[in-house]
């Protein structure tokens, strides 16, 4: 029997359709993958499933008996749990106080446990074999993969019957992304069901028992996973074939250098990057995760403090803050790591958040121009193809890869021409992915220079004409055209060159 | 125009809640509506409207100014001090006061913008100094009276408007222009937004705190003056009520406490209204204690009813109503 079943589902927010008559069964002890573009329902699909969000219409059956949690604590007390692509984790508390929240054991004054709460978290993480994790660390001193870590143990300490996961891999190392990959077999295995939400193929090949495929808001078909191959799944998330992810990469590179940066150092973390990176150029920069690449691209834009030598169009540079670095056709654009914490005003409409940085380009004598700002808007919304049902849509209502795509709007209108793009693609939809990638490259044709951080390594490979690989904080290794691969990139960044 | 007030939709509510006190209290005493009492109701509101400026560019930017109290205080005095109840001197005093009062605002917004001093701890800090200072300097004494010209800015009339009107009328047209049409706005909704995402979008973040501190430190200074006129002399503590009231007026006019929405628009009927309110009170024949405690929850109440809860019902409200329509 079914142990979820669900028919005619829908919900709207405002005049936008979000999920339309979906259709959804699963049973215990299957892997069962969801996959689609952004904005194809998914995330309001199992928002519904999780009691985040209540639908308008649509059945949903949990072993035969209706289910409409109203909150997520009524869906987690019928054993369904969600780890969510957006963190929700508490900076301030530790990682056993964050897995634990709101469920902390208590000693006879009611007060929290602390021994039973360190000894609940170790037979968590040694239940599931978790990959190394202090439990009395602060969470705001994690990185990005090991807060993702903790979400998991969070949605795994509920015991759920139904596990959630959103993207899980996509914030994760290539290690930890095996481990949480096998992990979901073991759970299937006792008897559970994994929901699996993926933009990686490799991903739900590897795991999944079957997948349920959305487009448009809607289910569009439910497939065995050994009975259908990669191209009709392509084809039915994106309405047609896909003739390729990757575009051509003809070398755009002049001899002209764009950025040119000598002994970088900021933190523990980067210490002592020398590169150039030429004008009409993509760089991509790689390396296991910590060893300086976040660093690297916040002291170029200014938001660390760093010492060594910058130089933009040959000439040299102090970048004190993102504002020095953003000003003019000469200036340095980042689209960043976090885009609800750093990116993107969730609260703000998306016009606001296009014409954030460039509110000069439509001021006069003081006073903001809205139909020049209207102009801009409509230039990036058309250029970017950005999904959006009026320029005044709150941003946080937009799919992951529209908001990616406002935030590159946002930077291309300051005119800089020296892109950073720190994982630009992660969360990011198949379809979105190609067009961030053919943007890129035309990009670069038209004279953008491009660094390119990725935590894919395909991407590393197919994208960029050259890759760095930091190691320690340095560059460990710089791969040309014809020397780029996946073994090269992890030999790089882990071997001592081998002469 | 409708999409300013679909987005500022708390705007208007603050405004219905206004007319709908203001009936309220013409039922419990009929005098209330005369043209007399409304206009001396418009003056009093004008002086809460204007310390109330500051304060919502300083909300809206994500943070709090608790120095008003004793920067208002610490302007009256000085002026009353330094005019000896002449007019004259009033023309250097005046602008010395207002420069005063902005330099405050400004080592508030330095500690908070560049020092990262939180904003409650660096105003309230401003705030006890400034106590203190003016309490040594003045000694207690009493300071001479409000020179006459000052008395004219505050209860004169040009014909039958209030000159106070005039010039709280000339402040909400700047405040309003800064917010919605000017650059300034957009820098101040996205850093009470999120500083982060502001700072990476290339927004002058200090800058724009520094100047939301210092536009209330003259906003503050301003009234302490006015008032000063108002009342004919300085005294020690008129500060004080401000304070309270410089917030409520900007929770009721819709703006977030956290930051990153509002407008003085709205701060301009939380103004009305408090002031409505304590017009009304005397006449429901409390005891002062009473009053208190029946201002403070109304205040309570109104602010609550823009809160993210009431906001969902208010959305379903107007939801079904919109369904009903479509139906027909």
């Amino acid at each position: 029997m079914d142990l979820i079943e669900v028919s005619g589902l829908t919900k709207r927010y405002g005049g936008i359709v979000a999920l339309s008559e979906a259709q959804f069964s699963a049973w215990a002890g299957e892997v069962h993958a969801l996959v689609g573009e952004n904005g194809a329902g998914k995330s309001t699909f199992i928002q519904i499933l999780s009691g985040a969000v209540h639908p308008d219409e649509g059945k949903l059956q949990l072993e035969g008996q209706p289910y409409s949690p109203i909150n997520p604590d009524a869906a987690q007390a019928l054993g369904v749990a969600a780890v969510f692509q957006e963190l929700s984790l508490i900076p301030d508390l530790a990682v056993e106080q964050n897995i634990w929240f709101r469920r902390e054991p208590r000693t006879a004054l009611l007060t929290v446990d602390g021994k039973a709460l360190r000894r609940k978290t170790l037979e968590l993480f040694d239940k599931y074999r978790f990959p190394p994790l202090d439990p009395a660390r602060e969470l705001r001193r994690l990185t990005l993969a090991e807060r993702q870590l903790v979400e998991i143990a969070k949605g795994l300490a509920k015991d759920p019957r139904i596990l959630i996961l959103d993207e899980a891999t996509s914030a994760l190392p290539a290690k930890e992304a095996e481990w949480l990959l096998a992990l979901t077999r073991q759970i299937a295995a006792e008897g559970r069901l994994v929901i699996f939400i993926s933009h990686r193929m490799g991903e739900v090949r590897a795991i999944a028992d079957r997948l349920t495929i959305f487009r448009n808001g809607s289910t569009v078909a439910s497939h065995v996973a050994t009975a259908v191959s990669d191209d009709e799944i392509v084809t039915q998330m994106i309405g047609r074939p896909l003739v390729r992810l990757y575009p051509e990469r003809k070398a755009t590179a002049t001899e002209r250098i764009a950025l040119k940066v000598d002994d970088l150092r900021s933190g523990s973390r980067l210490t002592g990057a020398s590169f150039e990176l030429r004008e009409g150029e993509v760089l991509g920069v790689g390396g296991l995760q910590g060893h300086g690449q976040r660093e690297l691209f916040q002291s170029l834009f200014g938001a660390s403090r760093a010492t060594g030598s910058i130089e933009l169009w040959g000439k040299p540079t102090q970048i004190a803050n993102p504002r020095h670095a953003l000003i003019g056709r000469d200036g340095i654009a980042l689209v960043p790591e976090d885009r609800p914490g750093q990116g993107l005003l969730l609260t703000k409409s998306v016009r606001e958040n296009l014409t954030l940085s460039v509110i000069r380009r439509f001021t006069d004598k003081g006073f903001l121009s809205r139909g020049r700002e209207a102009a801009l808007v409509k230039e990036m919304v058309d250029f970017l193809r950005i999904k959006a049902g009026t320029p005044e849509q709150l941003a946080g209502t937009l799919s992951g890869g529209n908001q990616q795509k406002v935030i590159f709007g946002k930077m291309l209108l300051t005119e800089a021409r020296v892109l950073l793009l720190y994982d630009p693609t992660r969360g990011v939809d198949v379809g979105t992915k190609g067009e961030i990638f053919q943007l890129m490259r035309d990009l670069a044709a038209r004279g953008y220079a491009i660094l390119f951080y990725s935590s894919d390594l395909p991407e590393l490979v197919h994208v960029p004409d050259r890759v760095l690989v930091l190691r320690s904080g340095r560059v460990a290794a710089t791969l040309g055209a014809g020397r780029v691969s996946e073994e090269a990139i992890l030999r790089a960044a882990v071997l001592d060159e081998a002469a | 125009m409708s999409s300013f007030l679909t987005r500022n939709r708390l705007i208007l509510l603050a405004y219905l809640g206004m007319v709908v006190l203001l009936l309220v209290t013409a039922l419990f005493s009929p005098g209330f509506l005369s043209e007399s009492n409304l206009r001396s109701t418009l003056v009093l509101a004008a002086f809460v409207g204007i310390v109330a400026l500051g304060q919502t560019f300083v909300i809206i930017g994500g943070g709090i100014d608790l120095s008003i109290p004793w920067v208002l205080n610490s302007a009256a005095i000085l002026m009353t001090l330094l005019c000896a109840g002449q007019d004259l001197p009033l023309f250097w005093v005046a602008p010395l006061i207002l420069v005063g009062g902005a330099a405050i605002g400004l080592i508030n917004g330095v500690g908070v913008a560049i020092f990262g001093v939180p904003p409650i701890i660096m105003t309230l800090a401003a705030n006890v100094i400034l106590q203190g200072l003016i309490l040594v300097y003045t000694g207690g004494s009493p300071t001479p009276s409000a020179p006459e010209l000052i008395k004219f800015l505050s209860v004169g009339r040009l014909g039958p408007v209030p000159v106070i009107l005039l010039i709280w009328a000339v402040l909400a047209l700047v405040a309003s222009l800064l917010l919605s049409k000017a650059a300034f706005g957009r820098h101040l909704y996205a850093l009470g937004s999120s500083a982060t995402v502001a700072e990476f979008s290339g927004v002058p973040t200090a800058r724009t705190i520094i100047l939301t501190y210092a536009s209330s430190g003259l906003s503050a200074a301003l009234a302490g003056m006015l008032l000063t006129g108002y009342s004919g002399q300085a005294y020690l503590g008129m500060g004080d009520s401000y304070l309270f009231t410089s917030i409520a007026a900007v929770a009721i006019g819709g703006a977030s406490i956290l930051g990153g929405s509002g407008h003085y628009l709205g701060s301009i009927a939380g103004a009305l209204v408090l002031t409505i309110l304590t017009g009304l009170l005397p006449a429901l024949n409390l005891s002062s204690g009473a009053l208190l405690v029946v201002y403070g929850a109304v205040i309570l109440v109104t602010v609550s009813l823009g809160s993210e809860t009431f906001a969902s019902l208010w959305g379903l409200v107007f939801k079904n109503k919109k369904q009903k329509t479509e139906g027909d």
